[in-house]
């Protein structure tokens, strides 16, 4: 069965303020979506509740993936489950190598989700028994990739995301997700902060990684990035839902005449809502 | 012969204490006014509105304890010693001096070292075969005895010690090794270590405190650790402290320091119910350079005060402070650094930097800073923070796969990286990130192993792995965590 998500009918408040308001989606292996709108709009705040930041209170609706409502499971387990996220704004944390995380997170991800033991929290515990990878091969793994992406060697060895440029950490993201070989991927801005050469570098990185094996919603506020990534469904957002959907047709339609012309009507006061 | 004293500190008990011992007279002497000065002297009760720790030692029932437990006639080191010494890390060792309670149980010093003129021994043996030296180093400038109270107390009950002599230019490559143990409860144990390091020599110590007590019972360690570092001297001493949570600590730790004289100070605090701490620098020679790096843990309802103290008096001195802790559960941490430059100090330059992390909303953090300034030409800075872990950092890692209690100890280990690099001895460094990533692991103590594993493991690679080829710049190939 190939690896389905599929978002309904979500709403989900930040500190009591609603920012979804009945999103649907759904987003298959293989498949590039295109999710696009204005500032505000909620796309950043989708990516966060599909990954289950706890910032996010789920109000109603449903998440699944891959046949399981994990609107319960913890964002670790999100992941282990072939869920990924590349941060719009990814976090240095300093003092940790790049090297020693992505190994981490290589060995958790593939240990995956063991099936729960009785009485076992459902949170996304993994077991207490680890399996370690040999270091030859992860380090040949990194290396292949690495150049894939044509990513420096000097980056495996600095703290995460710690003194990165704005480029760097995008890159790191990708690289990560090279790693990490998730089924559905979230892209945050992927493209924000990055000059035109940095965007072709990222643009070429993500295709190619994308294949039948991967399903990705790239979050953009521009078409840009989408002269280089081919979408094959293209949505806009606005004011937490999403208001229109079309092929990859749209997305030039929005560069031309703006988003204004999608903007809802607010049915309870009768006037435009306020973006 | 020597007999365990009834439970209490009294005129009586020391009387007695040092009657079993056939000590001479002067050392009597001082003892009875050091017992003197502890009973006129108040017990430290700190701030309005502070944590309470000082507070709570001068509450502590010290009347419960025994004052003197002797070592057994030939007694054997204690399994769990030998244990510990394995672990330790510390193979290659110039020296190691072991405490058991109040008396000293193990002395060795490689052959060499003491045909250049080296002493190492207990303080006891060297009252008696070098008075003039400990008649004139021995809490007189270094911690004189009324510091506080609690040194006065540390004065007139003292047992055992450790006491090291580096003849003038001298130089000791591999550390010596003391080690204090306690084993008993209701029962106080005082060490004392003495170091003179004379010109241009040059040691490093790494001195263990450790515990073996059973039961809720509290024991306290009183200990004073004084540094001599005569001109251009370099002194490195290392404090491990790990003592079981049943034991009180009460530490005052200080040096001394010639012209162009050095001492570094690292202390890893992670055991111990109550730790109430002073490290200071006595930075009187002209040139002289100090550093402190400390690090800490706290659980479970763990209390620790840490002072600390750089004291500028001589021209052209350094500092440095580094402090970095963690606290958990119900732990608190109150932390004071002072930077003070007198008068004259001209041309200082000191820096400290002080700073907690708290996992658990229910520990409590206080660090301040503080400065005073009589001289004009100086470079001071300071900076003291205590927060919460940030949980947009462990999103993050989560977001990759991690488990949230994993994602902690990642992100505590980052936290502490660059201080653990600040320390000379890779061994206690290891040893270190071992202990703390032990500490927070609970039930899943192979997962953290994995990590540090790994951690390590990058540190010595770079030069096998013939297999993979990285490509590009060969200097690339060093992959060393030293680099960030």
């Amino acid at each position: 069965m190939s690896s389905e998500l599929i978002i309904k009918n979500l709403h989900a408040n930040i500190e009591g303020k609603p920012i979804l308001r009945g999103v649907d989606l759904t987003v298959r292996q293989g498949e590039i979506h295109a999710l696009m709108g204005p500032n505000g709009s909620g796309k950043s705040t989708l990516s966060n509740v599909i990954m289950g930041n706890p910032k996010y209170e789920v109000v109603e609706g449903e998440i699944w993936f891959k046949g399981e409502n994990i609107l319960e499971y913890s964002p670790d387990r999100r992941a282990r489950m072939g869920l990924f996220l590349a941060f719009q704004y990814p976090m240095s944390i300093p003092g940790v190598s790049v090297a020693n995380f992505l190994r981490r997170a290589l060995e958790a991800v593939r240990e995956g989700n063991k099936p729960l033991e009785e009485g076992e929290n459902p949170t996304g515990q993994v077991s207490k028994r680890k399996k370690t990878m040999p270091p030859g091969e992860f380090r040949k793994l990194l290396q292949e990739k690495m150049r894939l992406l044509k990513v420096d060697n000097s980056f495996i060895n600095r703290a995460i995301n710690d003194g990165f440029s704005g480029g760097e950490k995008k890159r790191a993201e990708i690289l990560q997700m090279a790693l990490l070989q998730p089924q559905i991927a979230l892209m945050d801005e992927t493209d924000s902060g990055l000059d035109i050469d940095a965007l072709r570098i990222v643009s070429e990185s993500v295709n190619a990684l994308t294949g039948p094996n991967l399903g990705i919603l790239l979050i953009t506020h521009y078409q840009r990035m989408l002269n280089y990534i081919k979408p094959d469904f293209v949505h806009v957002m606005f004011d937490g839902r999403i208001v229109k959907s079309g092929g990859r047709e749209l997305a030039l339609e929005l560069e031309e005449k703006g988003y204004e012309w999608l903007k809802p009507v607010d049915e309870e006061n009768g006037v435009t809502a306020d973006a | 012969m020597l007999n365990t004293l009834a439970p209490g500190f009294s005129r009586a008990a020391l009387e007695e204490l040092s009657r079993q011992r056939s000590e001479p007279e002067w050392l009597l002497a001082l003892r009875l006014q050091a017992w003197d000065i502890y009973e006129r002297t108040p017990a430290p009760l700190g701030r309005r509105g502070d944590l309470g720790t000082l507070r709570a030692v001068s509450n502590f029932k010290f009347q419960d304890l025994k004052p003197f437990t002797p070592v057994e006639q030939d007694a054997v080191q204690p399994d769990f010693i030998e244990r510990a010494l394995q672990d330790s890390l510390l193979s290659e060792r110039s020296g190691q001096i072991v405490q058991l309670n109040s008396g000293v149980i193990h002395t060795e010093l490689r052959e060499e070292l003491k045909q250049q003129g080296v002493i190492l021994t207990d303080l006891d043996t060297a009252v008696r075969e070098y008075p003039e030296l400990v008649r004139e180093y021995f809490m007189t400038n270094c911690v004189p005895v009324a510091t506080s109270k609690y040194t006065a107390l540390h004065a007139a009950f003292w047992t055992g010690g450790f006491f090291l002599y580096v003849p003038r230019g001298v130089v000791i490559e591999e550390p010596i090794l003391a080690q204090v143990w306690l084993d008993r409860p209701l029962t106080a144990t005082f060490s004392h270590t003495l170091i003179i390091a004379e010109e241009e020599s040059s040691v490093r110590i790494v001195e263990e405190y450790n515990s073996n007590v059973a039961g809720e019972d509290p024991s306290l360690l009183s200990d004073v650790v004084e540094v001599h570092a005569k001109r251009e001297a370099r002194v490195e001493f290392s404090n491990l402290q790990d003592l079981g949570q049943n034991i009180w600590n009460i530490t005052d730790k200080n040096a001394l320091y010639g012209q162009d004289g050095s001492v570094t100070f690292v202390t890893a605090d992670l055991g111990s119910k109550v730790n109430l701490e002073t490290v200071g620098a006595g930075l009187s020679g002209n040139g002289s350079a100090g550093e402190l790096v400390g690090v800490f843990f706290t659980d479970h309802d763990q209390r620790f005060a840490i002072h600390t103290l750089s004291d500028h008096i001589g021209l052209s001195t350094n500092a440095e402070t580094l402090v970095k802790g963690v606290l958990t559960d119900n732990s608190r941490v109150e932390f004071d650094g002072m930077i003070r430059v007198r008068p004259h100090a001209q041309q200082t330059a000191s820096f400290l930097s002080a700073h907690g992390l708290m996992l658990s909303g229910r520990a409590r953090g206080e660090f301040i800073p503080g400065l005073e300034i009589a001289a004009n030409e100086v470079s001071a800075s300071h900076g003291a923070t205590s927060g919460q872990i940030d949980e947009e950092q462990l999103f993050y890692l989560m977001v990759r796969g991690i488990p949230r209690a994993e994602a902690e100890r990642i992100v505590v280990q980052g936290f502490f990286e660059p201080v653990l690099q600040r320390i000379p001895l890779e061994t206690l460094r290891i040893r270190l990130r071992r202990g703390i990533i032990n500490r927070m692991s609970g039930a899943s103590e192979s997962e953290a192993d994995t990590w540090l594993d790994a951690q390590e493991r990058w540190e010595i690679e770079g030069v096998d792995e013939v297999a993979v080829q990285l490509g590009g710049n060969p200097n690339d190939e060093e992959i060393k965590l030293s680099e960030y």
